[in-house]
Order: structure tokens, then sequence, then C-alpha cells
């Protein structure tokens, strides 16, 4: 099972947008307050290797970041590459799954099925891979 | 002919910046767009990303197309351009065994946990040019596309598999092959080469830094260097594997775990020869070498993975591996830098009229004082000549 972030990041950017317009629709434009971003900046890649279990720095990963209020709750939205739109409606449906009461439920309907779509994805290209399995003759 | 201190060249040199761009265009052809570099020349994008050391594929595609394919020079493009971002924070710690595999093989075991499955190689392949990639046209994408359903429904499990593997290393740590996993692994912040410039005796995350950033011709010549005869290095691939390893950071308010996104990366473990365990080893075993690059670098990973394992091998005295120029950190670390290594040779094509003109004072004064000795040789025999004619 997939978390909301792990399927957010992983959807089409359409999708992640459409789901942000959707909460907007529900506030002022005065009712978002950005802290900062969309930005890009780096994120340094850690590692943690097989042979001693330690963690060594793999490389940087440029990321868009965006972080802003909604009704005054923090909203958080990172992803790899650079794509602004993407980063600040992340952050958008990050403000809008804290608010108190849990006015945006509704959410979790439309990003399950985000969810689905990713698996069914994920699934197709795995069987491509699999398709290269090796099946060995013993002699 | 004189030598001189000498300044300008500005308008030459603008000029030669235009010459550039005219051949890189004059033969008319359509310029190429960033997508089908990223797309079609994911190898090129890859090495300039690892060497780069910044995962960007669109900005590795302008930086491939901008250096016309030079792979040391878009590399130093990408890199030169990660000097200018902010950096914020690091990843969690993000394990191999997470990748999403595409393609993942073993040389050690026919039959490993999950099965090798090939995937996107061109190992088994014969080295003849194919005529049908020069003409490709609509049509013949369309096949390809379509080949790639029909492959999809060959492979396509009930299980809901995505490519999730165990680790054939967690499979020899269990048979007791391999040294098992430090009770207390470090857990001290890893060593940042790009912050604080790396000295010897390294830590091991600096020297697995620095060769993950390294150049893959470097360290494969170092890697194989040691295999044929200047080391005694006898490697067997204990797994590689590529596909997509999901990245994730701590939330800055909660500090969950949230992902960002995945990146193409190739992770491998390489055994050595049971001689060439530690000495000072209670129980004979392996040793286990480690690699890890960016995009779809299986023989960057493979070397990387071969250095690690040999100069672990050398720092711990061990019976093999400890011979050899790619034995010697010092030696291998401070030299596979490519961009470094790169900037340090084309520098020699900068005007070094005055230290050359210091030379050739150097060098009259040598020719002087040679013609001298010369004279004075001459005029000794003379003397002796005249001596013994008396």
């Amino acid at each position: 099972m997939y978390s909301i972030s792990h399927i957010l990041s992983h959807s089409p950017v359409t999708a992640v947008t459409a789901l942000a317009e959707q909460v907007l629709q529900h506030y002022p434009a005065n009712a978002v307050t950005v802290i900062s971003g969309p930005r890009v900046v780096m994120v340094q890649l850690r590692m943690r290797e097989s042979v001693a279990n330690s963690v060594f720095n793999a490389g940087e990963i440029l990321v868009t970041e965006t972080r802003l209020e909604l009704n005054g709750t923090f909203g958080f939205g990172m992803m790899i590459g650079n794509d602004p739109s993407f980063a600040t409606a992340l952050a958008v449906i990050d403000a809008a799954l804290r608010l108190p009461g849990d006015p945006h439920a509704d959410l979790h309907t439309a990003i399950h099925a985000l969810g689905d779509q990713l698996s069914t994805s994920q699934r197709r290209q795995f069987a491509a891979a699999n398709s290269t399995k090796v099946e060995f003759d013993v002699f | 002919m004189g030598y001189i201190a000498a300044r300008g060249g500005t308008t030459a040199i603008l000029n030669a910046e235009q010459l550039v761009e005219y051949l890189r265009l004059q033969g008319g052809s359509t310029p190429l767009e960033l997508i089908q570099i990223r797309d079609q020349l994911r190898h090129a994008v890859g090495r300039a990303m690892n060497e780069g050391a910044l995962y960007a594929p669109m900005l590795a595609a302008l930086a491939v197309k901008q250096a016309e394919g030079d792979s040391i020079e878009a590399s130093f493009l990408l890199r030169a351009y990660r000097s200018t971002l902010s950096r914020i924070m690091p990843t969690l710690p993000i394990s191999g065994e997470t990748i999403r595999c595409m393609r993942r093989i073993s040389a050690s075991f026919k039959d490993i946990p999950g099965g090798q499955m090939l995937g996107p190689s061109q190992d088994y392949q014969i080295r003849l040019l194919n005529n049908l990639i020069a003409s490709e046209t609509a049509e013949s994408v369309t096949a390809v596309l379509a080949a790639y359903e029909l492959l999809v429904d060959t492979g396509m499990s009930a299980d809901g598999a995505i490519g999730h593997f165990p680790k054939v290393a967690d499979y020899m740590r269990q048979q007791q092959m391999i040294a098992p996993l430090p009770a207390d692994p470090d857990t001290s912040e890893p060593y940042d080469i790009t912050r604080t410039a790396i000295s010897f005796p390294c830590p091991r995350s600096a020297r697995l830094q620095s060769l993950a950033q390294g150049d893959t011709g470097c360290l494969l010549t170092y890697a194989y260097s040691s295999v044929r005869g200047y080391g005694d290095a006898h490697p067997t691939l204990a797994e590689l594997r590529f596909g997509y390893l999901p990245i994730q950071v701590a939330h800055p308010l909660t500090g969950e775990a949230i992902t960002i996104g995945e990146i193409s990366a190739t992770e491998c473990e390489i055994v050595s020869k049971a001689h060439s365990v530690a000495a000072k080893q209670n129980t004979p075993r392996f040793n286990l070498g480690y690699g890890f690059t960016f995009g779809h670098g299986e023989v960057k990973s493979i070397s990387m993975a071969i250095l690690d394992s040999v100069l672990t091998q050398a720092k711990a005295k061990g019976l093999s591996g400890e011979s050899g120029p790619a034995a010697n950190e010092e030696f291998v670390l401070l030299h596979s830098d490519g961009i470094e290594a790169s900037g340090f040779t084309a520098h020699y094509k900068l005007p070094h009229y005055v230290t050359f003109e210091a030379d050739l004072k150097v060098l009259d004064r040598a020719r002087e004082h040679t013609t001298t000795q010369s004279q004075t040789r001459l005029q000794e025999i003379a003397t002796r000549t005249q001596e013994a004619s008396v």
C-alpha cells in the first residue's frame, strides 16, 4: 500500500494540480500564504550501503520545493525535477490534509484512485522486465 | 624569438564561441530536442549526471547537447551548475533493496530468490551495426511500442509484483559466506567531499562519495588493472540491479518520511575470492565491495565495487588486493575525478608565456653552462696535448 506522498509524487502533474485546484476552490485567494518557493534547490542523496551498513553521500538531486500556509496550516511540497506547479500543488494538498476537522477527506478517494493507476502502471512496467526472466535448462 | 607577457584576445574568443555554434549547426540538420537526448541517449545523460554528481535528467540532456556529446565536458557543465544551487536538506538514508528492479542479475548463483531478470540490456546482442536504426520511421517506432505490449502480456504476474527483490548479499550473509554487518554500524554524519577536502586516511563514506562521482573510464581502468595483473582481485558479481529508487525526505513540520519521487539508479555488489579474506579474520569469508551510480551505469558501478573491495582489503592488510596501484586509496581517489583531471590537463592550453619565458632563461643558462664546460674541457685537452708534444 503506497503512502499518500508516494502516490502523489509519482502521479501526473495534471492530476495533482487538479486536486489542488479542487481544494483552493473552497478558499479566498488570501487564504494561501507562500512562505518560500517554489524554488529549485537540491537534496543530498544518502545511500545506505550493504558492506558495512554505513551511509554515504551519493550525489545531489535537483528538486522543486514550496512551503506555504493554507488557512494558517503549514503545507510542504517537494518533487524531483523542475516543476513549480507540481511542488506548489503538493504543498496545497499537504496543508489541506492537515487542516483541523479534516475538511478535505474527499481527497482520499481521488488519491486512492491515483494509487490504483500507479499500481497498474508499475505492474505493467515490471511485467515487461519480467518477460526477460531467465529459465535455465540444466544438463 | 622573444617571449613576453601579453593580454587581449577578447574578440578572438567571442568569434571562437560563434564558430563552435556554426560547426554544430552547419549541416542544416534539425536541432536536437532535449527530450530526444534524455530518452534516446540515456547512457550519455546518466554518465553526465553521475560524474556531475547531480541527478537532473533534463539539465543533463542540455549539458550533453551543449558539450556536443563530450561526456567530461557535459559533467563539468552540470557540476558547475550544481554549485549555483542551494542544498536544503539530505534525503533519508535509502537502501538499494528498495529499488524497483527492471534488471537484476547475479554471476554467483544460477538460482537466486526471485530469479535472474535480464531487463533492458545490450549485453546479449551481437556487436554489429544495426542499419535499421539508421532509417527509423514513424511506422517502425509504432512497431516497437506494439512489441512492448506483447512483453507486458508475457511477463504479467498475478501477484501484483512491481520488481522488489531480496538482496543476494543478504542470502550470502545468512549462509556465512561474507562477513556479518557490524553490530554497531557507523552512525556518524557521512563525510562530504563537496564541503571538506578529502584527506587520508579517509573514512569509508568519503571513499564511496568520491568513487560515485568519479570518471567512468578512470574507475574502469583502475579496476581492470587490479583484476588483470597489477593486483590480485578476483571478483565475482554477487548482484547487479538497475531500476527506480524511491527518494524520501523528512517533512519539515512533522519529521515523517515523505516520498518526493524516484530516480533511476544502478547498484552492484562484488564478492572476491575466498583466499582474499583478511588475514586477521578467524573464519575465512568472501570480501564484499559496493558500487552505486545514477542512471544505468553498469560498468561504472561494477568498477566502483571492485575498487571498494580492493581498497578495503588493502586497509585490512588482507592476503590479496593490497598490491598494485589500485590498492593505493590516495592515488585512486585523488586521480579519479574526471572533471578535476580534465581541467588540469586542459589548462595547459592556456597561455603560459611568462612561465615559459622563465623556462627559456633556465634553458639558456643550462646551455651556457654546458658550452662553458665544453670549452673548458677542450682547453684542458689542448693544454695536455701541448705539454705532451713538448
